[in-house]
Parts: structure tokens; sequence; C-alpha cells
């Protein structure tokens, strides 16, 4: 990636982790980096699709959750897969946090009142949720390699198209997974948001 | 001791002040306590050991949990540090300090936790089922080291046996009250 | 599942201040990013296979990681030299191979394995934990470095419960398949595991809470800085500028 991509993704990621983290009280350290690690762990689950399988990307849904936090709670799953995994790496970082985290808190900021409506109207704004967090991604990632290279542009519009079906799998997972935590514990749609944390 | 469900945690968080009463007041220590304020001399003199050792080990390093009480309280990082040494090695720990805690056996987790809760130097001492899980050997550690120390506590347990050579007095929760029992 | 293979060690590089390493580190590898000569990337990746010499890595795990990295350069490979407009060396069947390409591929190829090595070498020789109390040392703010350890802390216990569940799962006949039953339970497992972290969360604010917490987490991690790291960062930092200066001066 070229610099100036490589230097405004570190701008933004930090800008953005700096507002998560004003929003994220010190008490609430320990849910933030509880869902962190479920998101870590989650990120490596494989789904069949068809006759292959992908990963689950899950930033719809951390964003749905976390709101504003989903910045740093991303950064820092991140970090950790680099150092783990050895995916992306660390020059790279700035760039994948804002491609991950603000498709999550756009998604956040849309859908996110919908989820106390009716079952119906929440889990299609779930589903939506985890579509367009996909689509939103892929379509910054392929942003990302353009202006790096003009000469990228065949390439990226091929990568946008081939999330089309993840995008899919990942609403639907986004709405499953919001309907069951609806039904087991609403709490949860609630501790990050505008409301109180108590 | 009580059947699951019965209330026993409940009441060692009434009395830490986790949890609030739906009717009734709590008083320790001759003062009745309503806010979260209030509690917080009583969690000073109070230590609670929870049921799963995870809950309660939350720093990365063993040094860092067992300071981690003394370092509220006030003291300096050279202080906890001492303190918390020496009370690894009462406990038989001696040299977990950098040991990192989500590596650790079953059984020491749950000494490491009694550590952590030990380093506040409570004067009363709850513990949630502490030897849920234990194998024998560790069983018999926590028994010594438990009879060893100088202060009050209150066990939740369903071993009777291990109960009978801890505590001097039974009671039990049933139907929401708390009864005494004449232990055989 | 997830291992650190190589944050213990008895070399040099181990032994360094690792507050050093992650500048060193850090720097080098936006540097090398940022180049676009080959000598100069070639210079970076001869340095940082020797600190990879230096620390003395298990080869078979570093060759383990080498390959997940190179698999992917190789895609590009494949892909670059074709789609790439510019003027063509040969002809592989009817698509053009262009100079441009493949010279886009080799620096890509120079530049993530320089910066992949460099970053296993001096990064990945410390444990998680030393990592977060170096970032915190060099003023990273302290949310983040406790919501670090805090999500290291529990990554482990997460993915033993989602081990445990998919087991259930799997014992009452569940078979991954591509069926809404199949996401559907993938999607329940997930909530499964969020319910849990909630609610072990909450645990550990009230274990927080009765250990007295008042807002201040506290870092107690020993750094020393001895004449040897001195050494090193004057090493590296010499090295560094011989880098640029190739950068600026070379024409390819």
């Amino acid at each position: 990636m070229s610099g100036p991509v490589l230097i405004s993704g570190m701008a933004l990621a930090g800008v953005g982790t700096a507002v998560g983290l004003k929003k994220l009280d010190y008490e609430a350290v320990p849910q933030a980096g509880l869902v962190s690690a479920v998101f870590f762990v989650a990120s490596l689950i494989h789904v069949p699709l068809g006759p292959a399988s992908v990963h689950l990307i899950l930033n719809g849904l951390v964003g749905l959750i976390l709101g504003w936090v989903a910045f740093p709670v991303i950064l820092v799953a991140l970090v950790l897969q680099t150092l783990f995994f050895q995916f992306g790496g660390i020059t790279t970082l700035g760039v994948n946090t804002v491609i991950m985290a603000v498709p999550a808190l756009l998604g956040y900021l849309l859908f996110s009142p919908m989820l106390r409506k009716r079952a119906f109207v929440a889990l299609t704004a779930a589903f939506a949720c985890g579509c367009f967090s996909v689509f939103l991604g892929s379509l910054l990632l392929a942003l990302a390699l353009v202006f790096t290279e003009k000469n990228f542009l065949k390439a990226s519009a091929l990568l946008v198209a081939a999330h089309g079906p993840v995008m899919i799998v990942e609403g639907v997972i986004t709405a499953l997974c919001i309907g069951f935590l609806r039904k087991v514990r609403p709490s949860m749609l609630r501790t990050f948001g505008k409301r109180e944390f108590s | 001791m009580g059947p699951n469900g019965s209330g026993k945690t409940t009441l060692f968080h009434l009395i830490m002040g986790l949890v609030k009463p739906c009717s009734g007041r709590v008083e320790i220590f001759g003062r009745f306590l309503q806010k979260e304020r209030d509690f917080r001399p009583v969690r000073q003199r109070i230590g609670l050991l929870f049921q799963e050792a995870d809950d309660q080990l939350f720093c990365p390093t063993v040094l860092e949990d067992v300071a981690f009480g003394p370092l509220n309280k006030g003291k300096s990082p050279r202080e906890a540090r001492d303190l918390t040494r020496e009370i690894l090695g009462r406990l038989g720990l001696a040299g977990f300090e950098n040991r990192i805690t989500h590596q650790l056996s079953g059984g020491e987790k749950r000494m490491v936790s009694l550590a952590a809760v030990l380093a506040m130097e409570p004067e009363i001492l709850l513990l949630d089922e502490p030897t849920s899980g234990l194998d024998d050997r560790t069983r018999e550690k926590f028994k010594e080291v438990l009879l060893d120390l100088d202060l009050t506590y209150m066990l939740i347990s369903h071993e009777r046996d291990f109960l009978a050579q801890t505590t001097r007095t039974l009671y039990a929760i049933e139907r929401g009250k708390i009864v005494r029992v004449h232990s055989p | 599942m997830f291992q650190e293979p190589f944050a213990r060690g008895t070399s040099v590089i181990h032994e360094l201040d690792p507050r050093s390493k992650v500048v060193v580190g850090v720097s080098y590898a936006f540097f090398v990013a940022l180049s676009t000569r080959f000598l100069t990337l070639t210079g970076a990746l001869i340095i940082s296979f020797v600190l990879i010499g230096l620390a003395r890595l298990n080869p078979g795990a570093v060759a383990k990681r080498a390959m997940v990295v190179n698999g992917l350069i190789l895609f590009f490979w494949v892909v670059l030299p074709i789609t790439f407009e510019g003027e063509a060396l040969f002809d592989i069947g009817p698509f053009p191979v262009t100079r441009p390409g493949i010279l886009l591929s080799a620096r890509i190829t120079l530049k993530s394995n320089a910066i992949f090595f460099t970053f296993m070498a001096l990064v990945e020789s410390m444990s998680a934990v030393t990592l977060g109390h170096t970032l915190n040392r060099l003023r990273v703010p302290e949310k983040v470095v406790h919501l670090f350890l805090m999500t290291y802390r529990y990554v482990f216990v997460v993915e033993e419960e989602f081990s445990r569940l998919l087991r259930a799962a799997k014992i009452r006949g569940f078979r991954p398949k591509t069926t809404f039953h199949t996401y559907k339970t993938y999607a329940y497992l997930l909530g499964m595991l969020l319910v849990r972290a909630s609610v072990r969360a909450e645990r550990v604010q009230q274990a927080m809470a009765c250990r007295g917490f008042r807002g201040k987490f506290y870092c107690l991690a020993d750094f020393s800085w001895s004449r040897r790291d001195c050494l090193w960062c004057a090493l590296m930092t010499g090295l560094l500028i011989v880098l640029v200066m190739l950068e600026w001066t070379t024409r390819v």
C-alpha cells in the first residue's frame, strides 16, 4: 500500500479509536475486552459456502453491540491477529482498522435504533447491517488498493464482487445472532449505546 | 450449605454490595449500607473468593493480579510488590510472580486467587465453594492454608468433610431462611 | 490453538529491552513500506534475515509462517504481471506479461518479506503481555493497553468454550453444510459465546470492585536499559540511515 494511504489510514484509525476510548468507561473495559476476545475467536471460524468455506468477518455484529467502542476493539483484535497469525502486518494496521471499523460504526449509527422495535424490523435491520458492513468494508479495501495504484481498478472491482455471497451469509448470521441476543440477554445491546451503563 | 440455587452465593454478594436487596436492609459492622459508596469500606475489610477463579484472575500476570488490591488501597508499587511476594511465599507459590495467569492449572489459579484476596489484608474471608474442581492434593493444601490463617471466614461448600474439618458452626439455607445445623 | 512460539528464547535479541525492539521494528517496517528502490529493499531484506538468525527462532515455525505470507504474494505474481498495463515483455498465451507488472510483484515480494521477518524477529520475540507493558511505557493510552491485555487474557477461555460448544453440537449430529440450519447453528453458538462473555465480564467487574478498583489500572513491569541496548539502537539507526540514503540516491 502506498504512503498516503497508510498514513491516512493510521490517522483515521487514530481518531476513531480516540473517540471510541472516550466513550469507554474504565468499568466497561472488561465487557469490551470480552467482546473483543469473542470477536477475535469468531473471526477464525469458517462456515461452509458452496464448495469452499469462508471466514466470518462480523464487523456488523460488533458495531451493533459496541457502537463507537468497536473502533478500539477492532484495533486490538487486529493487533492480536498480527501477533498470532501474521495477517496483515503492522504497517497496514491503521488501514485495516478503518476498513473494518468504519462500516461497523456506520452500521451502528444507521441500524441500531431499529433493534429496539418489533422482531421483524429488528432482524431485518440486523441482516441489512451485516450485509452492508461487509459490502462497505470490501469497498473501502478496493478504494485503498486503487489509491495505491490506479491499475488495481479491475482487480478491485473483482474483489468487491467476490464478496457478494459472503455479504448474504454475514447478513443471515448477524440477524440470527441479534435475534438470539434479544431473547437471551437484551441488555447487551444497550450497554455501549448512549444509554446509561450501570 | 444448601441446595443449588438456594441463594448462598447471593448472600455473599449482598454482603459485598454486589447485589441490592429487594426488601429489608443490610447492616455490616454496625452500619446500614445502601449506596455503592457505603460498601467501599466493607470491601477493604471483607474479602470474597469467587466460585470461578477465571473471573477473579483478570490480570495477565500473577504479580499484577495479586498486587491489584494493594495498589488500589493506595500502596506504592514497591510495597505492593513486596506484599505480593510475601503472600505468594506463604501460600507455597514462591516464584509464581511472572507466570501468565491463563496458563496456570485449575488448582494453581484457585491458590493465586486466594493470594489476591488475602493481599487486601481482610479481617473476614468469604469463600464460595473453594474446593470445587480441586484434586485431593490441592484440596489438602488449601485446607492447611485456611486453618493457618488468622482471620474469620465463612465457607460455602457441598463437601461435608471439608466443612467439618475447617469450620466450627454449620448453617444451611432452607427455603430462604438461614438455619443452624447441628452436625452429628 | 494460539501459540507464541517465539516469545521465549535466550538469544541476543530476546534480551534486548522490548521498548527499543518495538520502536526499531515499527520504524523499519514503515520505512520499508514506503521504499521503492530495489537496492533499499534488498538491503532491508538482508537485515531482516540477520535479525532472524540472531534471534535463533525455530526454523520450522518460521518457515510455516513464511509460507502463509508468501502464499498471498504468489497470488500477486500470478495476477499482477498479466493485468497490469505497460510494456509487455513476452506473452503467455493471449496474456501479455508486462514489465511494470513483474517489477511490482518483485517489489511486493521483497517488501513484504522484509517487514514480516523484521517483525517476527523483533516483536514476536516477546510475549503479548510484555508487548502490552512496553506499549504502556511508550505512552500508548492506558485504556487501550488494558483493553488489549484483557482481550488477550480471555481469548483462550473463549476459544475453549467455543470448542466445547462446537463439540457438543457435533456429538448431536451437527454437520456443517451450506444450509440455513448450519448458519443458524453458528449464529446461536456465536450468540452463546457473546452472552457467556458478557456474563463473565460482569463477574470480572464485580471482582474488580471487590478489590477496590477505582478507575485506574496499574502496570508493574520492570524494564532495564543497558549498554547493549544503546549499542543496538545506535547500530540499527545507522543501518536505517544507510537505507534511507540508498533510497534517495539510486534510481531503480
